[in-house]
C-alpha cells in the first residue's frame, strides 16, 4: 500500500525538525547539513529511527539543501553520493524499526510487515526538495529552466535510491515550486506532495495567496498539499481554514515548534511539546489529513502529537467545484460573477499591433495589457499569431514579459501546440488556455498539456462536422468534450464551454442559439461558459451597440466569462450595470464608485476603440494645473498597480475626459518646446498636432523638439535639472515623436534612425535601471537601441554587436563584484568586433576604472552616453520619402 | 508610512535643492503605491562578538575590517539583521521601467527611503528592548560599507535563513534579490555612544553624489 492509500484510510504522520537535532549532535555553523549523510550516517539513522518510534509514518530525507549549486558532480560530497546516502540512511532506519517491531509483536500481527518490500512498508521515505536559495528570474538570477534542472538531478538520484514519494517543501515562491514539481513529475513515477510557507496573512513571500497557490499546485497534479515552516501551529490554523476551502486533495500541516525568539544566540520557541501536540489535535479535528512538524520540533513533539491524534477519524477534503485560474500574485475565480477577459492583445484586424509584433516591440504589447488592466480586465488574452513570425518564441517571450509587469492571470490563446506548451511551461500560475474543440485531433493535442501543466481550458462547441446550428448540437459537443477530458483526468470545473456566437448579420437566430446554449450548459450540464462576445455584431455598423446589449443578455443567461474589449465604455457599462442589477454588487458599491464621479451625459461619450496608453501621466498633468501644495490624492493614483483596477477603472476613464479638455486648452498657451521642458506628455501631443497643421515634421523636430531636449540635457549636466525631470521631458518628447511618426507614415514618409546601439547590463548584474534610463534618452535622440537586458553573458553581447554591426555598445554594471564581467565583455568585444566603440557606466565605475578595463568612454550619467553617441555617429536626422513603415 | 520627501529626493540626486511640484507629486504617488505593495519583513539574531581591532569574529562570520572594527569598538555582542520590502516592490519598479521611466526612478528612490525608514523603526524597537536591560546599540553597519567585505553576505544570509524568513537571497555576484533588501550588523555594548555618527556621516566616501 502506498502513501496515498494510507492517507485515504487514516491520519498520516510526518516527522519533525532535522536541523536543530543535527546542531545538538555537533553540526557546526556554516557546515552543510547534507554532508553528514556520508560523514555521520549513524546520526541520521538514529534521528529517523527516533521519529519512527515517535509514530511518524513518513521520514524525510536529509536533502533539503542538496542541489547542484552547493554540491558538485564528483568527490566525497558529490550530489549523487549525498542524495543516495540520505535515502539509504532512511531505509536503514526503517529496517531497524521494522525489526524492533517484529521483536515486540513477536511477528504475530501480520497486518503490517514492516520493511518488507513485497508488502506494506511501515513508513514512507519522502525525498526532500527544498528551495534552491536563489530567487528566480526576472527578479533574481536563476532561470526557471535552470531551477528545473537542479531539481531534476536530485529527483533522479533519489528515486533511483528508493524514495517512496517526493516532498517539495518550505517553498515561498510558487514559481520555484512549479519547477520542482515539474522536475519530479517528468523524471520519476513517484507521488509528489508540496507544502509552502505562508505568512500570518496567508501570503507567500513572492505574493501569492492560499487560493492561487492551491490552484497552481493542484493544477500541476500534486497528490497532497499544505503548509510548513514559518509559523507555529497556532498561527497555521487560519491558513489551514483557507486551504480547506480551496483544496480537493489531502492536506498536510507541518508547523514549527511555535514562534521563535532568540536567547543568547539560540533560537527558542514560545510553546512546548505538550502545547504543540494540543494544538495539533485541534488541527487534526479541523480536517488536516497529514500532520508533522518543522523547525524546532523533535521526536518528543511528534510522539505527543501522534498519541493525541492517532485515532482521529480521517475526513478527506471534498472535491471543490471551483473554477480557478491564477497569476503569481492572485487567483481569479470564474463563477457566478462574470469575469472579464481583455481581448486586445491580438493582432487580428489591428495593423499597429501587427507592426509591433514584426518590429518586436514588446513595450507596445505591455501597454495594451496595462491599459486593459486599468480599465478593469480580470484576465488578459494573449494571442501573438502572425504568419511571418516565430509564434512559439514570441508567445514565450510575451508571456514572460507580461507576467513580469502585470499581476493578472493570462489566457494563452493559440492554435500552435508548441507555442501553447512553451507558454504553459514558463507561466507563473494556473493559466486559462484558449482553446480546445470537439475534434479528436484537437483534444488529443491539448488535453495532455492541460493535465500536465494545469489550467482551465476554453472548449469550443464545434467538431469535425463544423459548428452546429442548434443548441442541441452544441450541447452534444460539450458533453463529448467533458467525457473525453475526464478520460485524461481533467475535471469539468477546469473546462469553460464556449457557446460560440455567429454574427446575426448572416444568421438572425445566431444570438438566440448562443443564449440557449449558455442556459443549458448552466442548467443541464452544470458547467461554466465563456464567449467571445463581439463576434455577434460582425458586419454591422456601430458594433458596440449590439455587443453591449448582447453582453447583457448573455450574462443574464449564465455567461461566466466574457472575452471583450474592456477599453470599451459601452461594454463596461453593461458589465457594471448587470452586476448591480443581478445582486452581484452589494449595495451597488462598485457601480457607485465607478460612475458617481462621471458627469458626461451618456449619449455623447461612447468610447470607441482603445484608450491611449498615457493614463499614468494624469498625475503629472494634474500637478501642472493648480497644485496648492497638497500632495495626497493626486490624480493618477488609479493607474497604479491595478489592485483596485475594477473599482478605479471608471474613475480613471471619467477623469480622463476632463483632463483631456484641460490639456487641449492648455496646449493653446504652451508651446511644444515648453511642454517638453516641463514634461507634459498629453499637452506635448496636442501641441505637436497643432503645429503639424502649419509646419512640416522636420521643421518641428529640428526647430522645437531637439532644442528643447538639448536645453533639458544641458540643465541636467549643470545640475539645475534632475533625473526625474530629464526623464519626464524625454517621455513628453517621445509622445510627441509618436504623433509625428504617425503623421509621416500617413504621408508615406519615415524618419531614419541615426544608428544602432547595443545596450546590456553585464553578466551577474540584475540591476538595470541605469541602462534603461540611457535607453530612454538614446531613443529620444533617434537611435535604435538593441536592448539585451540584464545579466547578459559576454558572448551574447558580442554576437549582437556583430549581427547588427553596431558602431557602439553600452555596458552597465552596478557592483564591484560585476565589474570583472564587464571587463570580460570588453575583451571579447575587442576580439570579435574590433570596430565597436564601448561606453560604460554604473555606480562603482570611475574614469580611471573604465580605462583600466579597456572601455573607450566612461559615461557618468545618461546624458554623457547621449553625448558620446552623438560624437561618434552622424548628427543630423534624415527624412526619406518612401513607403510607409 | 509617512512620506519622507527629503530622503526620496536626496536619493534622486537633488542634494539640498528643492524638487518641483510635479516630482513631489510623483513621490507621493509612489509612496502610496508602496504602502499597498510593500510587505516589509525583518529578522535578526544575536551572537557573541570577539573583536580585537580589525579582527572580528561575529560567530556567523569572521572578517578583517577597519571600518567595522571601529564601528564595533567596545561591543560584546552583535546583532545580525536582514530586512526586505519583498518581491512585489521590485516588480512595481520593473513595471514602471517598462512603462514610465520617470516614475521608475522615483519609485526606486522612494523604495530605498521606505526601506531605510522601515529598518530605522525596527532598529528603534530593538534599541528600546536592549536599553531597558542596560545595553547600548551601535549604528547599523552593512557589508560593503567601507572595507566591510561583501563576501560576508553569504554567511549572514545563510545564518539568518534569510531566504525563508524574509525572502532575501543572493545572486552569484552577491547582490541581494529582491533588490530592496538590507543586511546589517549592529554592535551591542555596555556603554552608550557619546555622539552617534551614522549613515552618510559615518562613510568615508566624501565625494559621493548622494551624500547628505
Amino acid at each position: 500500500m502506498g502513501i496515498l492509500e494510507t492517507v485515504r484510510k487514516r491520519k498520516l504522520f510526518f516527522d519533525g525538525g532535522m536541523g536543530s537535532l543535527l546542531v545538538a549532535k555537533g553540526l557546526q555553523p556554516g557546515e552543510l547539513p547534507e554532508t553528514w549523510n556520508v560523514t555521520h550516517p549513524e546520526v541520521l539513522q538514529e534521528i529517523h529511527l527516533q521519529y519512527l518510534r515517535a509514530g511518524s509514518d513518513e521520514i524525510t530525507t536529509n536533502t533539503f539543501g542538496a542541489n547542484g549549486l552547493k554540491f558538485g558532480s564528483d568527490g566525497e560530497f558529490s550530489l549523487k553520493r549525498l542524495v543516495t546516502a540520505a535515502v539509504e540512511n532512511a531505509r536503514i532506519a526503517r529496517e531497524r524499526f521494522a525489526e524492533e517491531r517484529r521483536v515486540l509483536e513477536d511477528g504475530a500481527s501480520a497486518d503490517v510487515t514492516c520493511g518488507a518490500a513485497e508488502t506494506e512498508p511501515c513508513a514512507y521515505i519522502g525525498l526532500d526538495l527544498g528551495p534552491t536559495g536563489k530567487l528566480l528570474k526576472p527578479l533574481g538570477d536563476l532561470a526557471f529552466e535552470d531551477a528545473y534542472k537542479l531539481y531534476k538531478e536530485v529527483v533522479i538520484y533519489g528515486a533511483e535510491a528508493g524514495a517512496d514519494f517526493v516532498l517539495v517543501e518550505t517553498m515561498s515562491d510558487g514559481y520555484e515550486a512549479k519547477a520542482a514539481i515539474l522536475a519530479a513529475k517528468e523524471n520519476c513515477d513517484l507521488p509528489v506532495c508540496a507544502t509552502m510557507i505562508f505568512d500570518k496573512k496567508g501570503k507567500l513571500l513572492t505574493g501569492g495567496d492560499v487560493t492561487s497557490t492551491v490552484a497552481l499546485l493542484e493544477g500541476l497534479g500534486v497528490s497532497m498539499l499544505g503548509v510548513n515552516c514559518g509559523l507555529g501551529p497556532v498561527q497555521m490554523k487560519e491558513i489551514l481554514k483557507e486551504i480547506l476551502k480551496a483544496a480537493s486533495v489531502p492536506v498536510i500541516v507541518n508547523p514549527n515548534a511555535g514562534l521563535p525568539r532568540t536567547e543568547n544566540g539560540k533560537t527558542v520557541y514560545d510553546i512546548d511539546a505538550d502545547e504543540f501536540a494540543g494544538v495539533m489535535e485541534e488541527i487534526a479535528d479541523m480536517g488536516a489529513n497529514a500532520l508533522g512538524g518543522c523547525c524546532g520540533t523533535t521526536p518528543e513533539h511528534i510522539a505527543k502529537m501522534t498519541a493525541l491524534c492517532r485515532n482521529k477519524k480521517q475526513i478527506l477534503p471534498e472535491e471543490k467545484n471551483r473554477t480557478v485560474i491564477s497569476s503569481y500574485a492572485q487567483a481569479v475565480e470564474i463563477g457566478r460573477s462574470p469575469v472579464l477577459i481583455g481581448e486586445r492583445i491580438n493582432p487580428t484586424g489591428k495593423s499597429k499591433f501587427k507592426q509591433a509584433l514584426r518590429e518586436h516591440n514588446i513595450e507596445y504589447i505591455l501597454r495594451e495589457g496595462v491599459t486593459q488592466q486599468d480599465h478593469g480586465a480580470h484576465v488578459l488574452d494573449v494571442n501573438v499569431g502572425l504568419p511571418e513570425i516565430d509564434e512559439p518564441s514570441m508567445m514565450e517571450e510575451v508571456v514572460r514579459e507580461l507576467q513580469s509587469v502585470i499581476d493578472l492571470p493570462l489566457q494563452i490563446d493559440t492554435s500552435n501546440i508548441e507555442a501553447m506548451e512553451r507558454a504553459l511551461r514558463i507561466y507563473n500560475g494556473k493559466a486559462l488556455i484558449n482553446s480546445v474543440n470537439g475534434k479528436e485531433e484537437s483534444m488529443r493535442a491539448v488535453f495532455p498539456l492541460v493535465k500536465k501543466y494545469g489550467g482551465v481550458v476554453v472548449a469550443l462547441t464545434l467538431d469535425e462536422s463544423g459548428i452546429p446550428e442548434t443548441a442541441d448540437g452544441r450541447i452534444e459537443i460539450a458533453k463529448k468534450i467533458y467525457r473525453t477530458a475526464a478520460e485524461y483526468g481533467i475535471a469539468k470545473k477546469d473546462i469553460l464551454i464556449d457557446a460560440l456566437c455567429l454574427t446575426i448579420s448572416s444568421d438572425s437566430k445566431g444570438a438566440l442559439t448562443t443564449l440557449e446554449t449558455l442556459r443549458r450548459v448552466r442548467d443541464e450540464l452544470h458547467g461554466k461558459t465563456v464567449l467571445g462576445v463581439s463576434n455577434i455584431s460582425f458586419g454591422l455598423p456601430q458594433r458596440e451597440i449590439i455587443n453591449a446589449s448582447f453582453f447583457t443578455m448573455a450574462m443574464q443567461n449564465g455567461l461566466n466569462a466574457a472575452i471583450i474589449n474592456p477599453n470599451s465604455e459601452a461594454m463596461m457599462r453593461a458589465y457594471y450595470s448587470f452586476k448591480a442589477l443581478a445582486d452581484l454588487d452589494p449595495q451597488c458599491g462598485e457601480y457607485i464608485s465607478v460612475y458617481s464621479g462621471q458627469t458626461a451625459t451618456l449619449g455623447q461619450s461612447a468610447v470607441v476603440g482603445g484608450a491611449s496608453a498615457g493614463t499614468s501621466n494624469a498625475g503629472v498633468a494634474g500637478a501642472e494645473g493648480v497644485n496648492d501644495g497638497s500632495f495626497s490624492g493626486a490624480a493618477g493614483t488609479s493607474s497604479g498597480t491595478g489592485k483596485a483596477a475594477g473599482a478605479s477603472a471608471g474613475i480613471a476613464a471619467g477623469g480622463k475626459s476632463t483632463a483631456g479638455s484641460q490639456s487641449s486648452a492648455a496646449a493653446g498657451e504652451l508651446s511644444l518646446a515648453r511642454c517638453i521642458l516641463r514634461g507634459l506628455k498629453e499637452q506635448a501631443q496636442a501641441a505637436v498636432r497643432e503645429l503639424l497643421t502649419q509646419r512640416d515634421s522636420l521643421a518641428i523636430i529640428n526647430g522645437e523638439m531637439i532644442p528643447a531636449l538639448d536645453q533639458v540635457g544641458k540643465g541636467f549636466e549643470k545640475g539645475t535639472v534632475f533625473l526625474p525631470q530629464l526623464l519626464m521631458s524625454a517621455e513628453a518628447a517621445k509622445a510627441a515623436f509618436e504623433v509625428i511618426k504617425e503623421h509621416m507614415s500617413s504621408k508615406g514618409e519615415s524618419r531614419q534612425k541615426k544608428g544602432k546601439i547595443v545596450l546590456a547590463t553585464v553578466k551577474g548584474d540584475i540591476h538595470d535601471i541605469g541602462k534603461n534610463i540611457v535607453k530612454v534618452l538614446l531613443e529620444n535622440y533617434d537611435y535604435e537601441v538593441i536592448d539585451l537586458g540584464k545579466d547578459v553573458p559576454p558572448e551574447t553581447v558580442a554576437v549582437a554587436a556583430a549581427e547588427y554591426h553596431v558602431p557602439l555598445v553600452g555596458l552597465s554594471a552596478l557592483m564591484t563584484t560585476t565589474v570583472p564581467a564587464m571587463e570580460e565583455t570588453i575583451t571579447l568585444l575587442r576580439k570579435e568586433t574590433p570596430w565597436v566603440k564601448i561606453m560604460v557606466g554604473g555606480a562603482v565605475l570611475t574614469e580611471d576604472y573604465a580605462k583600466t578595463i579597456g572601455a573607450d568612454r566612461y559615461c557618468k550619467d545618461a546624458m554623457a552616453s547621449v553625448n558620446y553617441a552623438e560624437e561618434i555617429m552622424q548628427k543630423q536626422p534624415q527624412v526619406s520619402a518612401g513607403r510607409s513603415l | 508610512m509617512d512620506i519622507d520627501y527629503r530622503e526620496t529626493v536626496r536619493y534622486l540626486g537633488y542634494k539640498n535643492q528643492a524638487a518641483d511640484d510635479a516630482v513631489l507629486a510623483l513621490v507621493s504617488q509612489c509612496w502610496e503605491e508602496l504602502d499597498c505593495t510593500a510587505s516589509p519583513r525583518s529578522f535578526w539574531r544575536e551572537y557573541p562578538l570577539t573583536a580585537a581591532g580589525d579582527e572580528i569574529d561575529a560567530g556567523v562570520f569572521q572578517t578583517r575590517s577597519r571600518a567595522l572594527g571601529r564601528n564595533l569598538r567596545g561591543c560584546e555582542r552583535i546583532l545580525v539583521f536582514a530586512a526586505s520590502l519583498g518581491a512585489g516592490v521590485d516588480l512595481l519598479i520593473q513595471r514602471y521601467e517598462k512603462l514610465q521611466m520617470s516614475k521608475a526612478v522615483v519609485m526606486q528612490a522612494a523604495a530605498a527611503a521606505y526601506l531605510e525608514k522601515y529598518c530605522d523603526s525596527v532598529n528603534e524597537e530593538i534599541r528600546q528592548r536592549y536599553e531597558a536591560d542596560g545595553w547600548y546599540l551601535r549604528p547599523r553597519f552593512s557589508p560593503g560599507y567601507g572595507d566591510f567585505p561583501l563576501e560576508c553576505q553569504t554567511a549572514i544570509v545563510a545564518a539568518l535563513e534569510a531566504g525563508k524568513r524574509v525572502g532575501v537571497t543572493l545572486t552569484d555576484s552577491l547582490l541581494m534579490a529582491p533588490s530592496k533588501s538590507v543586511t546589517a550588523v549592529i554592535g551591542v555594548g555596555r556603554t552608550p555612544l557619546a555622539c552617534e555618527v551614522k549613515g552618510c556621516e559615518a562613510c568615508g566616501k566624501t565625494d559621493c553624489e548622494f551624500r547628505r
